[in-house]
């Protein structure tokens, strides 16, 4: 039985989704708790999970058998991958992913696509499943895909508004961009070492530690692509902020805590390829502490709650992404696992929010729920003093300062740049507060803003323990294997740092923001984003309108003109020379039946 | 139980079901086919407690005349899955089928008990043919088979198109025959056996004339040819096609290539084991892949009606398989890098019963209540009938190969043994060949779902229960395997 478990935690989001697309689609209330009853049976299973040693072997079921063996060849399996590493990301994301569906019981309670909404939630929570749980690329790979299914079809929830739909096609075709380098790294890593399965994979590049060292960084750039699609890395990380058209649970379920996690979980996966290839763990530290910087830069201007929290994630991932260029794969998912929660928990409490305000976005239409939502206002400012990474008391100062760390034994420039975000980010999670819960009521739904009902409230008082723990060994050893070390030399002043920055960071922003009914900054190029989206908007145009020109000539001269005009003609005469042969006319038939004859053992005997 | 039993019950049942029709009066003859379809299913589930070889205490003479291994097995299960379908769609098909045999007496069953029996007796015979090791038992069973599909082709006697197609069946198979029986007699001249174990043994040796063996084979190629339809002696397959009854079409097109396959693949096989001549039937047999592929795909391009497109498509698929068949190794040995020819082929052909079996199953319905077989009929069925058009779209998709179905991880490995052979023209031709199959398995799909109706008030065609659980088991089948074929792997 306990060998099951691993399948049963995969296959039974499966079930549950597909039963309320069969089955149970008409009747709303029933899929909903079908979904979420999948989930919280999962959750359980998932901390009965953390039990299991390592020895636990789950039997592998071969799926295509494409030639060679198992040890060299390609034979796709399906199995499953029970370490340390895996049962800690599924811990997160069965947690997250419980207390999301109970939120959702509150957050969508009238909405007309509920059914489809919760078939969506669990189809996600399989195709996580299977990330999480796979052990090898290519059925990673599978489900990577798959996850990028649920995505658009949660994204694109609310169809009917324009700006979902675009959002959610936005989000497919930029993944799809990143897929396609992750679908040519897995190909060129299996050239590499002819496996594709994860364990083989890590004892073949033990065991040649000199090979191709030039294929090896590409084929591991390529590998990054696909994280720095799903995960939103400089320069695809356009789809994330839009994707927060989505319904807020969506946004924390996937686009905060787990969903884009799966490209750093992916490269602690593979962390054995990073090391083997000193280049490209230079340009995965890089990507990721500029997408730090840059996203947290892009957050101080936004006007909307759940876009601030959007690039506030976006510059998290590139702290993961940057600690895991820094060959510390360890502080990456260290800082993964206490993210997830406290990220969850600020999409959360910014959709109980939204939901009190009539669905209401911007912050500056907001003010003053502090007393009126004291639930949501507490947890809220539990996550953001986490995300702050306030010394000693919160989970986010322990994976913070472990990946600053990292950063300061390996790279200068880009501890600076970390300290610098550090200061950014405690600059708008301050303003964010400040803004949206002090000060008076700005509007009318404001103003009459009630606190959530208890569906929605207690997962957010759920959430806000582990941002708090999560960080303190006896809670983070349990799903961690080694527990990143930050005592060592320098840890005086990397501490010196992070408190430095944070109080400056929350300092200015108090001084600017307090009490202020509009912005007082008014930097444009931050608040449209560096112009990024035109840019690309301009590029796609004149791209897109130089191909199609070209495209089109090609089309008209030679695909028309040549390739089916050409054969169509050549088919026509063939087709009527045809049509000559097969009149129907049986002593011709015989005839050509004897022809056929002669010519066969023409060629056989004389031609070979 | 020995395998034998399995062929011993089946003509049992043909027999019984004589004698029903002649001395029980049924109201629907009918009943009988659904009597016959019966007895087939349970003749299918017992095949699966034939024991094996190994458990078989098999003595003399006649385990050389009859193979009992998981390829005959396999082919078995074959013919029965496909005369059991057969036997639905005939049911299906009674109404056109008395227009053409007794259409002066509307109420009159005359001639449907023999429609009926005739299929079960030529599964018998298609089932000896995948145990068959013998030239002499290959012969017979293969006769067998043939002498029935006569019959069969030509049973809609008012109707000059089947007719003219009984006809030419008839006589270009008596040729085809005669080729056949000349290059058994070739064989037996040279190596003195008819055993294919025992020829096997004479050939390795290689102490035959090489001129010799090959007349041999290129003359039992030509009789084996004639049986799948590979190029040149496909010119009795788009008449032929076109004008038997359509539930015959369909077993001529599935059971009739299915048995033609495994005797050309347990005859070949001492040929390309035999290091004296393997190359050159390696080349001939590529040669002729190559000529199937080039046809089938192009000549099919130009079809307006339904069933003769089908008949080309027949065609091309037998240039897939054969396809695989050339890429065998020289000399038979299997690399461990790659899947034998055997199970690539065995699979390709489940996956083409499946899903040609479900065009065919639609297009009886739509002939028998709409009335015709050109594309056209087919326009605007995704209106009046979403299940049918649903069910030939996922037919369609397969036979194109589309990831995801059976039609697809079939081509997949026929052309991943013809790239690990390093056949690159035979997979260049493969892939054009592939690529004309969108074009003109789509056509039917763009008149179902993108065409109005000829008639919009047409009724929405009914399909009987046995039929509608026969597709939808048969589109499981096509998804099933698509995403998993090992269990069709022998």
């Amino acid at each position: 039985m306990m060998e099951q478990l691993p399948w049963l935690i995969l296959l039974l989001p499966l079930v549950s989704a597909a039963t309320i697309l069969f089955v149970a689609r008409r009747v709303p209330n029933i899929s909903a708790l079908l979904s979420t009853g999948s989930a919280l049976v999962t959750f359980v299973m998932s901390i009965l999970f953390l039990g299991f040693g390592d020895d636990a072997v789950v039997p592998a079921y071969p799926w295509l058998w494409l030639g060679g063996t198992l040890e060299k060849g390609l034979v796709l399996e399906i199995g499953l991958q029970i370490d340390q590493l895996s049962r800690g990301m599924m811990f997160v994301v069965t947690t997250v992913g419980f207390l999301v569906h109970v939120f959702s019981l509150g957050y969508m309670r009238t909405d007309d696509g509920k059914a489809r909404y919760f078939a969506g939630l669990s189809l996600f929570m399989f195709s996580m499943t299977g990330i999480v749980l796979a052990n090898n690329f290519a059925m990673m790979f599978v489900f990577w895909e798959l996850v990028g299914l649920s995505s658009y079809l949660l994204i694109g929830h609310w169809f009917q508004k324009d700006s979902a739909a675009d959002a959610a096609k936005k989000a497919f075709i930029t993944n799809r961009v990143g897929d396609f380098g992750f679908l040519i790294g897995i190909l060129l890593v299996w050239a590499i070492s002819q496996t594709v399965n994860f364990d083989r994979m890590e004892t073949f590049f033990a065991g040649n530690p000199e090979v191709g060292s030039g294929l090896l960084a590409f084929a591991v750039i390529c590998v990054f692509c696909g994280a720095v699609g799903k995960s939103a890395q400089l320069p695809l990380h356009v789809w994330l902020p839009d994707a927060m058209e989505g319904p807020t649970p969506v946004s924390a379920l996937i686009h905060a805590a787990t969903m884009v996690a799966a490209g750093v979980y992916m490269l602690a996966r593979v962390a054995f390829l990073v090391e083997a290839s000193e280049l490209a763990a230079h340009v995965i530290a890089w990507v990721g502490g500029i997408t730090a910087l840059v996203a947290a830069l892009m957050a101080l201007q936004q006007d909307d709650i759940k876009r601030v929290l959007a690039y506030s994630t976006l510059s998290q991932l590139g702290y993961m992404v940057m600690a895991v260029g820094l060959l510390a794969a360890e502080a990456a998912m260290f800082h993964l696992f206490t993210h997830a929660f406290f990220k969850a928990l600020l999409f959360l409490g910014s959709g109980s929010v939204i939901y009190a305000c009539h669905h209401e976005q911007d912050i500056w239409k907001m003010g003053g729920l502090r007393k009126k939502m004291p639930l949501t206002f507490i947890t809220f400012s539990i996550a953001t003093l986490s995300l702050m990474a306030l010394p000693w008391v919160t989970a986010g100062f322990y994976s913070k300062e472990a990946i600053l760390a990292a950063a300061w034994h390996e790279s200068a420039p880009l501890f600076v740049i970390a300290g610098f975000t550090a200061m950014l980010t405690a600059f708008y999670m301050t303003r964010l507060v400040l803004v949206t819960f002090f000060g008076k009521a700005r509007t009318e739904h404001a103003a009459h803003a009630k606190e959530s009902p208890p569906v929605m409230t207690l997962p957010l008082i759920l959430l806000a323990i582990p941002s708090v723990i999560a960080g303190l060994p006896f809670f983070y050893e349990r799903v961690q294997a080694t527990a990143p070390e930050h005592h060592g030399e320098g840890s005086m002043l990397v501490l010196a740092a992070s408190v430095i920055t944070l109080i400056a960071g929350a300092g200015i922003s108090f001084w600017l923001y307090k009490g202020a009914s509009e912005d007082p900054l008014r930097i444009k190029l931050l608040a449209r984003k560096f112009y990024i989206d035109e840019i690309y908007q301009g590029i796609i145009r004149v791209f897109q309108d130089g191909v199609a020109t070209l495209l089109s000539i090609f089309d008209r001269y030679i695909i028309d003109g040549l390739i089916a005009q050409l054969p169509a003609y050549a088919t026509a005469s063939i087709g009527s020379i045809l049509r000559r042969l097969q009149v129907g006319n049986l002593q011709g038939y015989a005839f050509l039946f004897a022809l056929g004859v002669i010519l066969l053992i023409w060629i056989t005997l004389f031609n070979t | 139980m020995p395998a034998y039993y399995l062929e011993v019950i089946v003509v049992v049942l043909g027999l019984t079901l004589l004698l029903v029709e002649a001395f029980v009066p049924l109201g629907d003859r009918r009943s009988l086919a659904w009597l016959a379809a019966l007895g087939i299913g349970v003749v299918l589930c017992l095949s699966f407690l034939v024991s094996t070889p190994e458990q078989a205490e098999e003595t003399g003479r006649f385990s050389a005349l009859y193979a009992t291994d998981g390829l005959a097995l396999f082919y078995k299960r074959i013919a029965l899955l496909t005369t059991l379908l057969v036997l639905l769609m005939s049911a299906d098909y009674r109404k056109i089928l008395h227009q053409y045999t007794d259409p002066e007496r509307p109420q009159s069953q005359a001639g449907l008990g023999e429609f009926f029996t005739l299929p079960v007796f030529a599964c018998a015979g298609l089932m000896w043919m995948a145990s068959a090791t013998d030239l002499i038992s290959i012969f017979v069973s293969l006769e067998a088979v043939t002498m029935t599909f006569y019959v069969l082709v030509a049973f809609m006697r008012r109707n000059v198109g089947s007719l003219e197609a009984g006809v030419k069946y008839l006589i270009l198979g008596a040729l085809s025959t005669g080729f056949l029986v000349y290059g058994i007699t070739w064989l037996y001249g040279i190596t003195g056996q008819t055993e294919l174990s025992a020829i096997s043994e004479v050939l390795k040796e290689g102490a035959v004339s090489k001129t010799a063996a090959l007349f041999a084979f290129a003359l039992i190629l030509v009789a084996l040819g004639f049986k799948v339809g590979a190029v040149p002696f496909q010119f009795w397959i788009p008449d032929v096609y076109q004008g038997a009854p359509t539930p015959i079409t369909a077993f001529l097109s599935v059971g009739s290539k299915a048995a033609g396959f495994v005797v050309l693949l347990r005859v070949s096989e001492p040929f390309i084991a035999s290091e004296l001549i393997s190359s050159n039937v390696i080349t001939i047999l590529t040669v002729v892949a190559g000529a199937t592929l080039v046809y089938g795909n192009l000549a099919a391009i130009p079809q307006n009606n339904f069933k003769r497109l089908l008949a080309f498509s027949s065609i091309s698929h037998a240039g897939f398989l054969l396809m695989a068949l050339a890429s065998t190794p020289a000399g038979g040995a299997i690399s461990q890098f790659s899947i034998s020819p055997v199970s690539a082929i065995s699979f390709y052909l489940a996956a083409y019963l499946f899903m040609t079996l479900l065009a065919f199953l639609v297009m009886t319905l739509v002939r028998t209540q709409r009335g015709g077989e050109s594309i056209d009929s087919f326009r605007g069925l995704a209106k009046t009938s979403p299940f049918l058009a649903l069910t030939l779209l996922i037919a369609m998709m397969s036979l194109a190969g589309v990831p995801l179905t059976a039609g697809f991880i079939g081509k997949f490995y026929v052309f991943l043994l013809a790239v690990n052979q390093h056949h690159y023209w035979l997979v260049a031709l493969g892939v054009v060949g592939a690529a004309a199959g969108f074009y003109y398995y789509l056509k039917v799909v763009r008149a179902m779902y993108w065409e109005a109706p000829e008639d919009t008030s047409a009724p929405a065609i009914e399909v009987s229960m046995p039929t509608k659980i026969a597709l939808i088991l048969l589109i499981v089948a096509v998804f099933i395997f698509g995403l998993d074929p090992a269990p069709l792997m022998l």
